[in-house]
């Protein structure tokens, strides 16, 4: 049985999505809707870490210490000053686009990470970890779901205006 | 006469569920005019979305009144206090009569053709260096249907921008797209006669007695009556309603969605679904029982801060009602997880079988007069006449309408919403900014952030109003409005009740209609169909209505069989009003079949946490099928919460004397006396905390900006600050009578305070959340805050003069029929 490498694998790509959130997040603190649900949505992969913890030692995965890092807290000062500055720069919609799309990729990475996860708790019999991670999967579909539509509604104002 | 400033909602005529309302026409007369010679014309009030039926008093050329129409179907002849005394802005001298010119970096008098002409030239130029996409239009709840429907052709058709919105956005967006979610389009289910017939109401962050003070009277005569309904509220305030509530929860701000799983664990939990309906009507049950059973009450009243057994009782209250209406409004739209929220109440409507019969619905209700005709004709985040903008069948039946190509008409994406539109314009995509009827320098949230937006010099602004508001004091051409009264169209109210209102009296100076200037932009852009012909067909409103008539034809808002002789027959008609249903329809939903259908829906649905859109496959994959879509949402905490720095929570909110940002409440004198000026509301254990006594003078500062306010001690729930959000800086004056530099000086908006952030699925502004501390400034010497006594304002424990002064309206109450 190879479980724990499936289980690595999840943990590396939510990592890695919750690390990217954050970062995009706070890059585009000017774009507020980013800023709010990349935020919400860093905290939801932490707690998918927490959530696989558990299965990571029952299965011996190496990596149940990943974590993706808190928050660097910018303030809402700092935020206005990059709404006013970074923010009034026509070259951050291109910048915007390029974020989303390669964080639109690593979500894409983690939602079929849980996809392999859950067919081998499937064939495996853990009903424990394939409830956990259908659920989880769930989530990782709605996350791409959400890049999805934002990255429709962003790219035309990018590339069209101006 | 009655004073109707003191007594808001005026002389009870209580009835028994199933009888009559009883009739009483409420009449003001501008004292002194001689009421004998005074010609009456047809209309409707347009100061919140109850749209009472009313006739409007006409002397020498002159609006001199109003009084409600007896058999109108709404208010059964009431009119409220901004109804009554609301007319008079029309009249004030300092109405706009002239276009404007920004010239020199002055606003100065100038020509329509002046005016038009540079307009016209830089939209050229926009279109030339930018595209469509460097245009924006930003519009109003207040304006008629016929403006509305003009703007959308000209915007969607013509100019073939998505980004159009109307201030509706921070208004009942949330109501439309709750109902969109569950039900597979707008439309209000019920109708106002539910009221009437219900035992149970469920109101969640819906003011009735202030938001809406006619029907607030209604409801009033019902729990004066017999068989008083029973009633429980949710809302951080002790508002007239709650007072009125067997079970008042007054939650934490921002934890609606957490309350309304609660509920629905309780009424799962002891059985009070109605299966049968579940299983024939609707889709998600499984899902949705599975989200809230973790909402036991236990744990929503730890997350909402009201105790458990409350909730339980409010739960068993809502769960054994027979005949149950709900209701929600801003506390519910403007607040976190607005949309989730929304159609929970939606949900425990549907749990309960509570729909589409006599005395059982759920109203997700409208804020503004004119709101369910900017969702109804696409001239905000909707498609024209509930279409579908991800469904090319939808975009191609407009196409054909207009004679357009379907590429023409932006469906790539919903239409842009206003707060995006303003983050367009802040990283300068956005060039040209029309703005019309509404007035964002005071509405919109993080106010210096919007300021600073409208006040760059790459944004050409354009604003229409009837008066110089702070927003067309910004702009670069202002463009001066005829407003009701002033012109003839129609609009719609929250229980979809269509209204004529006809021109009673010419506008001031040079004033034209906003359907007349849209038409001249389009002339003058030289907008045309694919054959070259002129892109709007019409010239008059009732061409327009009889054009948008048309095209909702087999839409759930059909209107094909209204026009204006059969509205001019008899008095407000619902739709839909077809050739089969010529009176209209009382209530949708009747046979428990939804607009769900894929091809039909106005919408393929959300995810209620992100906001992610659902595409066709998807919706097809849930297939629906004309049920109910319960939707299910777990509570997660709100972006901004109280700490340290910032350790209480602010919400924003209306009084009932004024509307918006009083452009015309605070030019009717008894309206603007009566709450003339900003307060800022305490709960008693804060303001002892603090030191705060009533009338102190406080500063509630956010992360974002300040206020400056008299302090009110009320019944407010402990940790919370409430403010009203009206008072921008129009009428700001210094000492020696000239306008103040007041955003700097003495900030009164709330809107100084609020947060940047909207909600996912509606896109409407949180203007309900922000965390603030609040600090004493200066002493009361004797004087009280100026808010008024007789609404949810009054203090707890000062004694402070009785609010007052709406003498002289005559109240008639007609025996019954």
């Amino acid at each position: 049985m190879k479980l724990h490498i499936a289980i690595e694998d999840v943990q590396d790509a939510e990592a890695d999505v919750g690390k990217q959130l954050r970062a995009v997040a706070e890059r585009h603190a000017a774009e507020h809707d980013l800023y709010h649900l990349g935020h919400t949505l860093a905290r939801q992969c932490d707690e998918h870490l927490q959530r696989l913890a558990p299965f990571a030692d029952r299965y011996g995965a190496s990596g149940g210490g990943r974590s993706v890092g808190e928050s660097t807290g910018v303030v809402e000062t700092v935020r206005r000053r990059s709404g006013d500055l970074l923010g009034r720069s026509k070259a951050s919609g291109l910048l915007l686009l390029r974020d989303l799309r390669a964080l639109y990729l690593s979500a894409q990475a983690a939602e079929i990470a849980w996809v392999i996860l859950v067919q081998a708790a499937k064939a495996a019999r853990d009903s424990e970890l394939l409830d956990m991670a259908s659920s989880c999967h769930q989530e990782a579909e709605t996350r791409g779901k959400w890049l999805r539509t934002r990255i429709k509604e962003t790219s035309p104002q990018v590339l069209v205006a101006g | 006469m009655t004073d109707r400033i003191a007594d808001i909602w005026g002389m009870r005529t209580p009835h028994a569920a199933g009888t009559e309302w009883p009739a009483r026409v409420d009449e003001y007369v501008e004292p002194g005019v001689p009421v004998d010679e005074v010609g009456w014309v047809r209309s409707a009030c347009v100061l919140c979305s109850n749209g009472c039926g009313m006739d409007i008093a006409v002397h020498s050329g002159r609006i001199v009144g109003v009084r409600g129409r007896a058999d109108d179907r709404v208010n059964h002849g009431r009119l409220g206090p901004k109804g009554l005394f609301g007319w008079q802005a029309n009249n004030s001298p300092d109405r706009l009569t002239q276009p404007l010119v920004r010239r020199d970096g002055r606003l100065q008098p100038a020509t329509w053709d002046e005016a038009m002409d540079l307009v016209v030239a830089r939209t050229r130029q926009v279109l030339a260096d930018s595209g469509s996409l460097g245009m924006g239009f930003y519009n109003s709840g207040q304006l008629f249907l016929e403006d509305y429907y003009t703007l959308a052709v000209v915007v969607r058709g013509g100019i073939g921008t998505p980004h159009l919105d109307g201030n509706t956005r921070l208004c009942t967006a949330t109501s439309d797209f709750a109902l969109k979610e569950s039900f597979g389009t707008d439309g209000a289910p019920g109708s106002l006669t539910d009221f009437d017939l219900c035992d149970t109401i469920f109101a969640v962050g819906h003011n009735i007695p202030e938001t809406h003070t006619v029907l607030w009277a209604r409801i009033l005569d019902r729990l004066r009556g017999p068989d008083r309904p029973r009633l429980v509220v949710v809302d951080p305030r002790r508002t007239m309603i709650a007072r009125e509530a067997d079970v008042h929860l007054p939650i934490r701000s921002g934890t609606n969605l957490a309350l309304l799983n609660g509920i629905q664990h309780e009424l799962i939990a002891n059985g009070w679904v109605d299966r049968g309906f579940l299983d024939a009507h609707t889709i998600g049950y499984e899902e949705l029982a599975k989200t809230v059973a973790d909402y036991p009450p236990d744990r929503v009243a730890e997350i909402c801060g009201v105790p458990a057994e409350d909730i339980v009782a409010a739960a068993r209250i809502v769960g054994t009602g027979s005949r149950l209406v709900s209701t929600c409004l801003q506390g519910v739209y403007q607040s976190h997880q607005a949309t989730a929220s929304a159609c929970q109440v939606n949900n425990i409507t549907l749990l309960r079988g509570m729909i589409g019969r006599p005395g059982c619905s759920v109203f997700q209700m409208n804020g503004q007069p004119t709101a369910q005709n900017t969702r109804e004709t696409g001239a905000d985040g909707d498609f024209v006449g509930m279409r579908n903008w991800q469904n090319p069948e939808h975009v191609a039946e407009l196409a054909a309408a207009w004679n357009l190509d379907p590429l023409q008409i932006p469906s790539w994406a919903p239409p842009t919403h206003v707060m995006q539109m303003f983050r367009y314009a802040e990283e300068g995509s956005i060039r040209f900014l029309w703005i019309t009827a509404t007035n964002p320098a005071v509405s919109l949230p993080e106010l210096h952030r919007i300021r600073s937006i409208l006040g760059q010099d790459r944004l050409f602004v354009v604003v229409t109003d009837a008066f110089l508001t702070e927003t067309a004091q910004l702009a670069d051409v202002v463009l001066p409005a005829a407003i009701w009264g002033e012109k003839t169209g129609t609009f719609t109210n929250h229980d979809r009740t269509v209204h004529l209102s006809e021109k009673a009296v010419e506008p001031p100076g040079q004033a034209r209609t906003d359907m007349e200037i849209f038409l001249d932009y389009a002339r003058r852009l030289e907008l045309t169909d694919k054959d070259g012909a002129p892109l709007v067909k019409w010239r008059t409103p009732e061409e327009c209505f009889d054009a948008f008539a048309s095209i909702t034809r087999g839409r759930p808002c059909d209107y094909s069989g209204l026009s204006y002789n059969t509205l001019r027959k008899g008095t407000g008609v619902q739709w839909p009003c077809t050739d089969a249903r010529p009176e209209g329809t009382e209530r949708l939903y009747t046979n428990h079949t939804f607009n769900t259908d894929t091809d039909y829906c106005e919408d393929y649905g959300h995810d209620l946490v992100t906001g992610a859109a659902y595409e066709r496959k998807d919706h097809a994959d849930l297939d629906p099928a004309g049920r109910a879509i319960l939707k299910a949402a777990k509570y997660v905490p709100p972006h901004e919460s109280p700490g340290d720095d910032y350790p209480l929570l602010f919400t924003t909110g209306r009084t009932a004397y004024h509307f918006h940002t009083r452009t015309k409440t605070g030019r009717a004198r008894q309206l603007a006396a009566a709450a003339p000026e900003v307060w800022v509301e305490l709960a008693p254990g804060d303001a002892e905390r603090l030191g705060i006594g009533e009338g102190d003078l406080v500063r509630v500062e956010s992360s974002r900006g300040r206020l400056e306010a008299r302090a009110r001690i009320t019944g407010i729930r402990d940790g919370m600050v409430f403010a009203p959000f009206h008072y921008g800086y129009w009428d700001h004056a210094d000492l020696d009578g000239h306008p103040s530099d007041a955003p700097d000086g003495r900030p009164t908006a709330a809107n100084e305070l609020t947060i940047t952030d909207w909600d996912p699925v509606s896109k409407q502004p949180l203007v309900k959340l922000a965390a603030v501390r609040v600090t004493k400034i200066g002493d009361a010497e004797g004087r009280p805050a100026a808010a008024p006594t007789t609404t949810a304002s009054d203090p707890v424990a000062a004694e402070v003069p009785a609010t007052g002064g709406g003498d002289g309206v005559r109240e008639a109450v007609r025996e019954e029929r």
